[in-house]
């Protein structure tokens, strides 16, 4: 019986981020961004329902007087990314 | 990169490694403070060695040493800039800083208790003791073999200084500071160059 992949995970730019994330203690939104290629509407949109889902942390603060959110993967997160990749690994298998 | 929903576990793993690989060639050591102190270590080490042979300063020419308090007060402004300007915080950097720290302390330690105890013919082969531990550790950690030598080289001085228990034991710490600084650090200085231009 597979077991099914995380929704929240399943989505090509959300598991890119959490991938990034993943990698390093934490990372600015501008950072995700370049490595992703994304635009920032549509990566603002992923890393909400990142945020919603638990899996991420974000902090949203002043830097020389501009805004930088910051964005770091919380236990929940670091939990649901190793219950995703053995899930992909069990598809493999077959 | 587009919000496709459905790729398959073949294509998903594809990209968690493609990202983490993103995330890890992010090369975030430019070298700078290795130069600094090695070039600092060694110009203390020529000018104290100088003026221990060639004037009549004796005990004083060791004054020379308090430039590396200046190279300190650079150190705290460059990491303090780093941090500020940086966009990715590592794991990585976050031990070799500890593993700094750490050598920081043992050298402050270790200087005040051979200034206590006066057995300035220990504190040649603590230093380069104590130089060779993070050199090597933070070439383990970065995977930089330069790193590593540089660490091997400076315990092999180490066990040299016992031999050498003259003002010439100064000159121990050129070539110490020579494998395990400067050279590194100006092939990190590099590889930093390549990987931004990469």
């Amino acid at each position: 019986m597979f077991k099914e992949l995380d929704p929240i995970l399943h989505s090509q730019l959300r598991l890119a981020v959490m991938s990034l994330l993943i990698s390093v203690k934490e990372a600015e939104f501008t950072f995700i961004k370049e490595k992703t290629n994304a635009t920032a509407g549509n990566l603002s949109v992923q890393v909400q329902k990142l945020k919603d889902a638990g899996y991420i942390e974000v902090i949203k603060q002043f830097k020389d007087n501009y805004p930088q959110t910051t964005c770091k993967v919380t236990p929940e997160g670091v939990k649901a990314f190793e219950a995703y990749v053995q899930a992909l690994q069990q598809y493999l298998k077959v | 990169m587009s919000q496709t929903e459905k790729f398959s576990a073949v294509e998903s793993l594809a990209l968690i490694e493609s990202m983490i690989n993103k995330a890890q060639n992010k090369y975030s050591e430019n070298g700078t403070l290795y130069l600094l102190w090695g070039w600092v270590v060694f110009l203390c080490a020529v000018l104290h060695y100088g003026l221990l042979t060639f004037t009549q300063l004796g005990k004083s020419s060791s004054l020379v040493w308090l430039l590396t308090l200046l190279a300190m007060a650079y150190q705290l402004y460059y990491i303090a800039r780093q941090q500020k300007n940086a966009q990715v915080k590592n794991y990585t950097d976050e031990i070799i800083g500890y593993v700094w720290i750490v050598f920081g302390v043992c050298m402050g330690l270790v200087s005040f208790i051979i200034s206590q105890i006066g057995s300035w013919q220990l504190l040649y082969a603590f230093i380069l003791l104590f130089y060779g531990m993070p050199t090597f550790l933070t070439g383990a950690i970065m995977r930089f073999t330069p790193l590593k030598f540089g660490g091997i080289l400076c315990w092999a001085l180490a066990v040299c200084s016992v031999y050498v228990q003259s003002r010439e034991i100064i000159l121990l710490l050129i070539p110490a500071v020579l494998g395990a600084w400067i050279i590194p650090g100006y092939l990190l200085r590099a590889k930093f160059k390549k990987s931004i231009n990469g």
